[in-house]
């Protein structure tokens, strides 16, 4: 097919325009399914691959190597370039070629001389379609060499632990990505069926499922969850070169599991309650005994004596803190003098 | 008669007699753990707010003000907590107050929409907590008399210790049952509000029964002069405590100012996200020691309460102005010194703040004092945080905005040098104060004497 298409736009440059377009959707229907396996790059600069994007990545080799991470979400002309500079062996010339996946990539070998003691290793690679994507390793001899990883765009921060609702209720699976990554162009759901991803029909269950995208951001809205509801999502971030996918977890409970501790902190609550109110009531109890004995005991001499000989009398209490208990049947005993009276 | 009297000065006797320990402690204990239950909780709800703003899909403003309003029904409603308290039972207020703080989260948990959550999370628990916090302050405060503010110091340091333990705690609950789940045990948690409760001694107030013998007029006057003597009405036309509520609404306009804003102001300054976060758990931490700190420190008697309060609030204002100054240079380690030294100059003054009142109220009109303290600086913190808000969206960074916070402390300051007697050794004479009445229970003879004029001046 490619071939096919460099033949065709050494005549008509418009041509190549419109196959590029009706190239780029026939890529989006095959889901980038495998055509040709080569590995071998054009070296010469051909006019349709000119009218690609281009971009450039260079690193500095210090050691004996490097990893640089390169994010491609369309077709484009990539320049990578490695700067070496010596491993402290002085040598005059060095072989630099350059792998993909570990496999040779051809016509790339090259005697590099040392100038001011670097040498730099350039080609560029066009970058059409998944099988493009991969590691780019540029090799000076058996010395160093610096890895290229070209992926599509990650999805950011994945949310590690799972999303939790409850039986009946509804839930929203968002997937996002990161500002600095480019839009996709849309974005799938699906859902693992066995070890398989099967993709949400979102069109034909609308009371179920509903899908808001917005640029980096897509939201799953699934409702009326059920137990079966339960298990891994994936979401894809569609770009011309290939999708990015990235899970979430959803998990479905029923209202019984919170009820458990709450069940149990109410109880605690109820007992605290109760030996509180038990408590006192004791407290009280002998409290009014001795009470009962002192008041009788005080009641006959002058009424002025008697507050600071009941609040000094009780023989139970050695410091001056009053025990509860005892000031309440205090409290209880004067106030039913206060009814009798 | 006789036995009216005996009784009457009895109760006031056991108020204002009850020792500085034993039980009080008992009560401190019940306060930490309900404090850190109101507001340990309502600080560490932002973590509900991320799952909030996700599930109803509203701004994060909306859901902002699900927490001020809470915190604003806690405020509002106080008066009417210190009115039932005196009116009725401390103990069954406190009560009622911790069931209802706990079903409103319960009834929150069902919410399908954001009005549920404003109405149960909002103005249902914030009712509660309004009948549970200012009655129990009141009644540690009518517990200890020369170690009130450590007690209350210590009380308040749970604030900030729950705040460190409830957001790993709640965000622990949110990924295991999602926030309904989260809600409904946030529930059960409030209801341990219910045996603090009941550790209140319970105790009928003559207050009521008196009022009501010594003015027997038609039952409308009756009933309205019932309620405002409830509410301590009063004291509104007092003019030290006038004074005073004015003075801490100013204190509160720019209190809160640095809590909500140095996260994003840190932000601003170029630092990371853990960095922001570490200078705002520092203030925390200092908080919490310079609450206990000053307790122990007000304690001693070297110094007045008010003057003790005048210094921290000047401090603590003056170290809010610092804060944008300090990140001016670039500096990380100047923002955490200002930080540290605000938070321990803030907790510093949290305690005092509410151990003047009885000073400047009486310790008996303390319960309806703080209600209505409350209540009036409720419209500060509402005020507050949004000026500072506008300030920084007007001028845009936060130097303006903390300027304007830390200079109402300094004003706070100034509107405390005019309450009566400021410049004076001692604390004002007040007439009937529990202090006094100690004093003078020592004989027995004036004991009855002094226990009428209470009586008749009530």
């Amino acid at each position: 097919m490619f071939p096919l298409l460099r033949e065709k736009t050494r005549n008509n440059r418009i041509t190549v325009i419109v196959m590029r377009a009706s190239w780029m959707l026939l890529l989006l229907a095959c889901c980038g399914n495998g055509n040709t396996k080569t590995v071998g790059q054009s070296a010469h600069p051909v006019e349709s691959d000119a009218l690609l994007p281009a971009d450039a990545r260079s690193v500095v080799l210090k050691g004996k190597s490097h990893t640089d991470k390169v994010d491609v979400a369309s077709p484009m002309n990539l320049t990578l370039g490695c700067t070496w500079t010596g491993n402290g062996k002085k040598l005059l010339n060095v072989t630099g070629y350059w792998l993909k996946d570990g496999r040779p990539v051809d016509n790339s070998h090259v005697t590099l001389q040392f100038e001011n003691q670097q040498v730099q290793l350039k080609r560029m690679f066009v970058i059409k379609n998944e099988e493009n994507l991969g590691r780019y390793s540029c090799m000076f001899g058996n010395e160093a060499k610096a890895d290229f990883i070209l992926a599509v765009p990650h999805i950011g921060d994945v949310r590690d632990k799972p999303v939790v609702s409850y039986v009946g209720d509804s839930v929203v699976l968002v997937c996002k990505m990161d500002d600095n990554k480019p839009n996709p162009k849309t974005w799938l759901w699906f859902r693992a069926n066995g070890t398989d991803k099967e993709e949400i029909a979102t069109v034909a269950e609308p009371q179920k499922y509903q899908v808001q995208n917005a640029g980096k951001v897509t939201k799953l809205h699934v409702h009326n969850l059920t137990q079966d509801d339960s298990g891994l999502f994936y979401c894809g971030a569609m770009f011309t070169i290939g999708m990015a996918v990235s899970h979430l977890e959803l998990k479905v409970i029923t209202i019984y599991e919170p009820l458990k501790p709450f069940v149990a902190i109410i109880l605690e609550v109820l007992v605290l309650v109760a030996a509180i109110l038990l408590f006192e009531r004791s407290q009280s109890k002998k409290g009014q005994v001795q009470e009962g004995e002192e008041v009788a005991k005080a009641e006959p001499p002058a009424t002025n004596a008697e507050p600071p000989a009941i609040n000094v009398e009780p023989p139970t209490s050695t410091s001056s803190a009053t025990p509860p208990g005892e000031s309440q049947g205090l409290e209880e005993t004067l106030s039913a003098r206060q009814r009798k009276s | 008669m006789a036995a009216v009297r005996p009784s009457a000065e009895r109760q006031r006797g056991d108020e204002a007699e009850d020792p500085d320990g034993g039980w009080g402690w008992v009560l401190v204990a019940a306060l930490f753990v309900s404090t850190s239950l109101v507001f340990g909780l309502m600080r560490g709800l932002g973590v509900f707010f991320v799952e909030f703003v996700q599930y109803f899909e509203e701004s994060a403003q909306a859901i902002s003000w699900i927490s001020s309003t809470g915190l604003a029904a806690q405020q509002f409603f106080s008066p009417l907590g210190a009115a039932l308290s005196n009116a009725y039972d401390t103990r069954l207020v406190v009560m009622a107050g911790g069931c209802l703080a706990g079903v409103g989260f319960i009834l929150a948990s069902q919410a399908t929409c954001l009005l549920h959550l404003y109405l149960t999370m909002g103005l249902i628990s914030g009712l509660g907590w309004g009948l549970v916090f200012t009655p129990m302050v009141a009644t540690v405060m009518a517990s200890f008399t020369r170690r009130r503010t450590f007690a209350l110091g210590l009380a308040f340091s749970s604030i900030g210790l729950a705040s460190f333990m409830f957001n790993p705690l709640f965000q622990f609950l949110v990924e295991t049952y999602a926030w309904r789940g989260a809600l409904l045990v946030l529930g059960g948690l409030s209801l341990n509000i219910v045996p603090c409760g009941a550790l209140i001694r319970s105790r009928r107030r003559t207050k009521g029964p008196a009022k009501e013998e010594a003015q027997g007029t038609s039952a409308c006057g009756g009933t309205l002069r019932r309620v405002a003597s409830y509410l301590e009405l009063p004291l509104l036309c007092e003019r030290p405590f006038v004074t005073y509520t004015i003075a801490i609404t100013f204190l509160n306009v720019g209190y809160f100012v640095p809590y909500v804003h140095l996260v994003a102001h840190s932000r601003d300054s170029d630092f990371s996200e853990y960095q922001a976060a570490f200078v705002v758990s520092a203030a925390g931490v200092a908080d919490i020691f310079g609450r206990v700190a000053s307790g122990w420190f007000s304690d001693l008697g070297r110094f007045r309460l008010i003057h003790l309060l005048s210094f921290w609030t000047a401090l603590t204002g003056l170290f809010i102005m610092l804060l944008p100054v300090s990140t001016l240079w670039g500096s990380y380690v100047g923002l955490v010194a200002v930080s540290l030294l605000y938070g321990f100059c803030a907790g510093a003054l949290t305690s005092l703040a509410f151990t003047v009142v009885p000073i400047v109220a009486g310790a008996e009109r303390v319960m309806g004092a703080l209600g209505l303290v409350q209540l009036i600086e409720s419209s500060a913190g509402l005020l507050g945080t949004p000026l500072s808000g506008l300030l920084r969206d007007v001028t845009g960074d936060y130097m303006a905005s903390f300027m304007v916070s830390g200079s109402f402390l300094i004003l706070s300051t100034l509107t405390m040098a005019t309450l009566p007697h400021y410049f004076s050794r001692t604390d004002p004479e007040f007439p009937a104060t529990a202090e006094n009445a100690e004093a003078q229970r020592l004989s027995s003879e004036t004991d009855g004497t002094n226990a009428l004029a209470a009586d008749a001046t009530d």
